[in-house]
């Protein structure tokens, strides 16, 4: 196992060499980002002189020219930003005037709590959801359920999540619920459990909204895998030699098919990642998704860089992990 | 139940032999659910298509009567300031049009009779197409008329104006003396106006060809990178293998909408920018499926005959493999295309993606009002219905695909 996770890891290198020029590419070649100080992406309100002195910085971060503003070369650039980025300097924003990393640190946190969460509901629902349809199927509450969740998977989160904004978080109509963030104004006084409670009051619908769209794709994977173990040999023994059938379901089919579910859940958060930039911003939550879209709309090419590339390591690890769990849940699978 | 496919003993009666894909179509279209899916989505792309003759403010014809010295003139105000895309759009109807009728004249043809003719009809067909398109492209210059020819057919300075059923442009606003924004439906709007006193209801039908055009354009192009990767990776293996692999792992690694945000940052937010960068987002899905079709069939009996024959390379690939083993990557497009009508509207919402005042369901559902103040929900409902029916025909069309061509499913039902 162990020469196994060294061999992923060195195989992740190339993988990630690849990604990071791939990045530095696109980044790079954007249209306007010259050192012949060309044309400026800043605000309308800023003198051409603020405007000049922005470039210079941008350009400075971005490793266009060195100390003495004299222009470096492709190649340089990559690795000079390659070096810093590897060195653990992640870029520093040009909006915040923050470094990356920090920027990350406050709100990868927020992002990870709510997905885990939003993870937590959608296995509640889709395990029973799963096995139900799948020990009837072919009847109306498989072919209804099927449907049903396609339909939810349909739903676009913008309307759902704007409706229900709109609705239900709005003084014109019902104000059940906060319209924005994660807490009220005076935590500061709150004991933990009401704290607590304040989180959750205030991430109930974005939960919503973040849920609904994951029980289709995850109630079919289940429903598939079950029906698959069903048809197993070890099944019939199961039954012949007199287990009743709950045993058979739940201590035999049920076991072998979550097998397969750390491999979904592993392959959906990258997914959730990339899924929470839409919601974070409707509910105005200052996670890892709101920060890569208000960076798009300044332009703040530094940030998205690096949130990228964060993002991509994170995913690299994930499939990793997935690959160890699996092996430690089931000793029987090997890899070579 | 016995499933009696896989029974040698037991061989279902099978309908009579009919082309492959006779046989999936007959098979897809049996539930009546698929048949209205495909009915909507044939209307969509209808409208996407033909939008400026349904909505416009302009009338098809009107008459200019006879004033002192001057003869009536006979004008086609629609016509004449159709832009470059919506005449290429056009082409392509009635190129599509043209491709149809010679589908179903050449129905009762023998076998080689009738491949000859439609494939004759398509190349001919094509041929047309792109040479006036790229005509179009070259010498068509659009122009602008802002001329209000509804209260110059009210006023009598025109007559016999013949207006389409919608007798709004997409972009045209009711001045703000009027005070007619946010409008409720009335008989001036059917379904009322939005935050610019702009007709809901035309922007509507305007949003079907954003978001067909950026569903189809986009997975086209995801299409071709991924059968192009898979059946490369797929056939070689080896070097080719490894290096493409690596390629693919790297852009599934990014997730993607992260990797759409930073392509949007970078390169800008047109139209054909989001198409683009939507397909070269989405590719990979397709280059997998594909390299695993070809890695199956690679060594099977025809493709060995084929090889033998010594034809070259790329018909191996494309006329003899890419048939088999194309069945999946469809099935996937389907999902694929829901999935980007999905990315563009959330990027129009977002703010980040087509820009106005090109209507998008995205933008719409956007300034349907702050929801957390002010929530019009009346103005929510037209494009968030669009997009979820849109979504779910796609997904629902694509799942009875992979049904109808799943070998396993064939005496259920």
């Amino acid at each position: 196992m162990t020469t196994y996770i060294i061999r992923r890891l060195l195989l992740m290198i190339p993988t990630l060499l690849g990604m990071t020029f791939m990045l530095f590419a696109v980044v790079r070649f954007a249209p306007g980002l010259t050192t012949s100080g060309g044309q400026v992406s800043g605000g309308i309100m800023q003198s051409r002189q603020a405007q000049k002195q922005e470039q210079q910085i941008m350009e400075r971060r971005l490793h266009l020219v060195d100390k003495n503003g004299h222009p470096i070369n492709l190649a340089m650039q990559y690795f000079l930003w390659l070096k810093s980025t590897c060195e653990g300097h992640l870029g520093t924003s040009l909006v915040y005037q923050e470094p990356v990393l920090t920027l990350i640190e406050q709100r990868l946190p927020v992002t990870l709590t709510i997905n885990a969460i939003a993870m937590a509901v959608i296995y509640l629902v889709s395990l029973p959801g799963g096995l139900i349809t799948a020990l009837n199927q072919g009847r109306f509450i498989d072919k209804g359920y099927g449907f049903f969740s396609l339909a939810l998977y349909s739903l676009p989160v913008i309307w759902l999540g704007s409706t229900l904004l709109g609705f239900f978080a709005n003084p014109q109509y019902f104000n059940w619920f906060p319209s924005a963030g994660l807490h009220s104004t005076n935590t500061g006084n709150m004991t933990f459990f009401r704290y607590i409670a304040d989180y959750l009051y205030h991430i109930v619908l974005p939960i919503v909204c973040s849920v609904y769209g994951g029980f289709a794709f995850l109630s079919k994977q289940i429903r598939g895998s079950i029906l698959e173990n069903l048809q197993q040999d070890y099944v019939r023994t199961a039954r012949a030699k007199g287990l009743p059938e709950s045993t058979v379901l739940v201590r035999h089919v049920f076991r072998n098919s979550l097998l397969n579910l750390i491999t979904l859940t592993g392959m959906s958060l990258p997914g959730l990642l990339g899924g929470s930039v839409i919601i974070e911003q409707i509910f105005s939550i200052n996670g890892m998704g709101r920060l890569a879209y208000t960076s798009t709309l300044s332009r703040d090419l530094p940030v998205i860089q690096d949130l990228a590339l964060v993002g991509s390591v994170l995913t690299l690890l994930c499939y990793l992990a997935v690959d160890i769990c699996y092996h430690l849940a089931d000793p029987r699978v090997i890899y070579d | 139940m016995t499933d009696l496919t896989l029974s040698p003993m037991n061989q279902p009666v099978l309908p009579a032999p009919r082309p492959y894909w006779g046989w999936v179509a007959a098979r897809l279209f049996r539930p009546l659910l698929v048949r209205l899916c495909a009915a909507y989505l044939a209307v969509l792309v209808i409208i996407a298509l033909l939008v400026p003759l349904i909505a416009n403010g302009q009338p098809y014809t009107c008459v200019v009567p006879a004033v002192a010295g001057h003869a009536a003139i006979r004008e086609y105000p629609l016509f004449r300031d159709l832009s470059s895309v919506d005449l290429i759009l056009l082409l392509v109807a009635g190129a599509l049009a043209a491709q149809g009728v010679i589908m179903s004249r050449s129905r009762r043809l023998s076998g080689p009779q009738r491949l000859m003719r439609r494939r004759i009809g398509a190349v001919v067909i094509t041929g047309i197409t792109i040479l006036a398109g790229s005509l179009i492209a070259a010498l068509h210059s659009n122009r602008l008329d802002a001329t209000n020819y509804r209260s110059l057919a009210r006023h009598g300075v025109i007559t016999h104006a013949v207006f389409p059923p919608v007798r709004w442009g997409f972009a045209e606003m009711e001045p703000l003396s009027k005070g007619l924004i946010n409008q409720l439906p009335s008989r001036r709007h059917w379904l009322g106006t939005d935050g610019d006193g702009r007709d809901e209801l035309s922007r509507l039908l305007w949003g079907a060809r954003i978001a067909m055009g950026v569903g189809f354009v986009s997975q086209i192009i995801a299409l071709a990178m991924g059968i192009v990767v898979g059946a490369l990776t797929g056939y070689f293996g080896g070097i080719f293998d490894i290096i493409l692999m690596r390629l693919v792992e790297m852009v599934e690694s990014i997730p993607t909408f992260f990797l759409i945000l930073t392509f949007v940052a970078v390169y800008g937010r047109h139209i054909l920018d989001i198409m683009v960068i939507i397909g070269v987002t989405s590719w990979t899905g397709y280059a997998r499926l594909l390299r695993a079709e070809f890695f199956r069939i690679r060594n099977l009996d025809y493709v060995l005959a084929a090889q033998g024959t010594g034809m070259p390379l790329w018909r191996v690939l494309f006329k003899h493999m890419l048939p088999n083993g194309v069945t999946p990557v469809l099935v996937s497009a389907g999902f694929g295309l829901a999935g980007a009508v999905t990315i563009e509207a959330s990027l129009s919402y977002l703010g980040v993606g087509v820009q106005p005042p090109t209507a998008s369901w995205g933008s719409m559902l956007n300034s349907a009002g702050n929801p957390a103040t002010i929530f019009r929900w009346w103005q929510a409902l037209g494009p968030g219905m669009l997009i979820f029916i849109t979504v779910l025909a796609f997904n629902l069309f694509a799942e009875s695909l992979r049904d109808a061509i799943d070998p396993t499913t064939m005496g259920r039902r």
